[in-house]
């Protein structure tokens, strides 16, 4: 029977009925990235090359079709080869639009070591700055072969590995929580649809800024602490989206100004730096629910904003339970570096708040600019702020 | 057992849309056609707890697929499978209805005072249309067994782990995605 079973992408043969191309990350790096990159023969044409600047998200829905069932996501391999001719980046520009990086990059752990980088972008249509955003998303996926565990400014994924091969997943932002596989119907309860789809929706934000409101505001009854929260709270009540804006940006103004945040000052400690740094801090939240992946969404976020010991509690949890951020199920992208370097600009203002808060660490220590007053025995005396 | 025989390259899954599992897999089963790939076994009555299913039926990530025979009995040695009250039509491709898919809900214990635990079963039946063809050979049918009354399930147990692999937004870059709408600025990267 399996000389049966073979798949064709383009020849007769197809993939047999219920089996999908649904390979994992690890698949995706281990497995047909390393053989591409190493001219190794891939056995079955799965995954085709294609040129990003050729062909638009839609055409690449044709091209990377995989037998004859229906599909929600489409792979590729890219070679990244083209910059911009103002710098370093990738032009991933198409005829009707370009490809736009979001958020930050996500580390790629397998078997608690990390093996690459995944890199989230949107198309827009038309021509930046005024393109218009569409649904389509793409992962770009690129291998991690060299982490130079010295090197910081490397494991943070930034301004590295601009060249070479890449393989990449498209797929629809799905917007209401129709799937091709399994349309719910209307008579589903809002449970059921809850643990068929636990993974994001529209309503993000919204909840975030629900959660984020909520937070902030027991904050400040609890820590009298009103001053450092109003610019938040007048936010939120005001009104979403415009005040939005208020909030410090949540984006890194300047990657360089993040880099070099983070110098290693211990040697003996760098690959736990590395993993600080680079991988996902809520990996300790590894038995969390969807629901509770809210809450600590939501404890990161008001510790930014009003940086006290609930932070403190969470990194040294880091440092208690080195294996935590091993936990290759890493809910969301939110990385601490990410927040944190992000609010450098902001970061001046919170420094008084250590002091009021009376906690032994704190977030924003990450940002003092003068590593004296952490001593040997602070968990996290390895990681200063060079730049601030 | 599983996927094994099937020779698929690393990344394929077991993934099958209800339409595929009614129409390929349970049609094919009902009217004694050979199945390829045949991966699903037959469990008949299937007295086995969810937790039992592991070697016994084909497993794909967190679930299990097995056929059984349709019954109204769905006790097992340590508990009972109880409805939702949940019946959806499966649709083919030209929207026209093939099958049925219900939910049950596993309970711990003896019914009614049975434990919930987070294990759910989808069964998968064929559409009553689809035996009338039968009816006009009744007594044909009366002497065999009535092969449409088999049903395909699949097994799993709820999770709250919301497992990012890739083929969804992750919250935070939904957060990020929002934000971009708020640039200014839109810059390629």
């Amino acid at each position: 029977m399996p000389e049966n079973m073979s798949i064709s992408v383009n020849g007769q043969s197809q993939v047999p009925p219920g089996f999908r191309f649904h390979p994992t990350e690890e698949e995706l790096l281990q497995y047909y990235l390393r053989k591409k990159v190493s001219y190794e023969k891939i056995d079955l044409d799965v995954i085709r090359d294609v040129d990003l600047n050729k062909l638009e998200p839609w055409d690449i829905q044709e091209r990377c079709k995989i037998g004859t069932t229906p599909q929600n996501d489409w792979y590729f391999f890219s070679h990244k080869d083209k910059k911009y001719p103002t710098g370093t980046r990738t032009n991933r520009a198409t005829a009707a639009g370009f490809w736009k990086a979001t958020g930050r990059d996500k580390v790629i752990y397998s078997n608690c070591r990390r093996i690459g980088m995944r890199k989230t972008l949107v198309f827009y249509k038309g021509r930046a700055p005024h393109g218009q955003k569409s649904d389509w998303i793409m992962h770009e996926y690129r291998l991690d072969d060299n982490i130079v565990e010295t090197n910081v400014s490397n494991a943070m994924g930034e301004g590295t590995q601009e060249e070479g091969w890449v393989v990449c997943r498209i797929f629809k932002k799905k917007n209401h929580h129709k799937t091709l596989d399994s349309p719910i119907s209307s008579s589903l309860t809002a449970e059921t649809r809850n643990l068929m789809f636990s993974s994001s929706n529209e309503g993000a934000l919204e909840q975030i800024l629900e959660y984020m409101g909520r937070n902030c505001k027991e904050d400040s009854e609890a820590n009298n602490g009103t001053r450092f929260l109003r610019p938040i709270e007048t936010a939120i009540s005001s009104g979403y989206p415009d005040s939005f804006m208020k909030l410090p940006s949540l984006e890194s103004p300047n990657s360089t100004s993040s880099q070099n945040c983070y110098q290693p000052m211990m040697t003996g400690n760098e690959g736990s730096i590395t993993n600080q740094l680079s991988g996902d801090p809520n990996s300790v939240y590894h038995n969390d629910s969807g629901l509770t992946n809210w809450a600590a969404l939501d404890r990161l976020v008001a510790s930014q904003l009003n940086g006290q010991t609930e932070t403190s509690r969470q990194l040294a949890c880091f440092n208690d339970h080195n294996m935590a951020y091993c936990s290759p199920t890493d809910h969301h992208d939110l990385q601490l570096p990410a927040l944190r370097s992000s609010s450098i600009s902001s970061g001046r203002s919170y420094h008084g708040t250590h002091q009021d808060y009376n906690s032994e660490i704190d977030l924003w220590s990450f940002t003092r600019s003068s590593s004296s007053s952490l001593s040997s025995s602070d968990p996290l005396c390895h990681v200063v702020n060079a730049s601030v | 057992m599983g996927d094994n025989n099937v020779n698929l390259p690393p990344g394929f899954r077991f993934y099958p849309t209800d339409e595929e599992l009614v129409v390929h897999f349970l049609q094919r089963k009902a009217a004694l056609l050979p199945c390829h790939p045949d991966v699903i076994p037959d469990l008949d009555l299937y007295p086995y707890d969810p937790w039992e299913l592991n070697g016994k039926a084909l497993a794909e990530g967190n679930q299990w697929y097995f056929y059984s025979r349709r019954t109204q009995n769905r006790n097992t040695s340590n508990g009972y499978w109880k409805p939702m009250g949940i019946d959806e039509p499966v649709v083919n491709s030209s929207s026209k209805k093939v099958g049925m898919k219900k939910y049950f809900l596993f309970y711990i214990g003896e019914g009614p005072a049975g434990i919930k635990t987070n294990w759910i079963m989808q069964e998968y039946r064929l559409s009553d249309c689809d035996s009338s063809s039968s009816r006009s050979s009744k007594r044909r049918a009366h002497s065999k067994i009535d092969h449409s009354k088999w049903v395909v399930c699949r097994v799993y147990e709820r999770s709250s782990d919301d497992d990012d692999d890739g083929t969804e937004l992750s919250c935070l870059d939904e957060v990020f995605l929002s934000l971009d709408d708020l640039d200014e600025i839109s810059l390629p990267n």
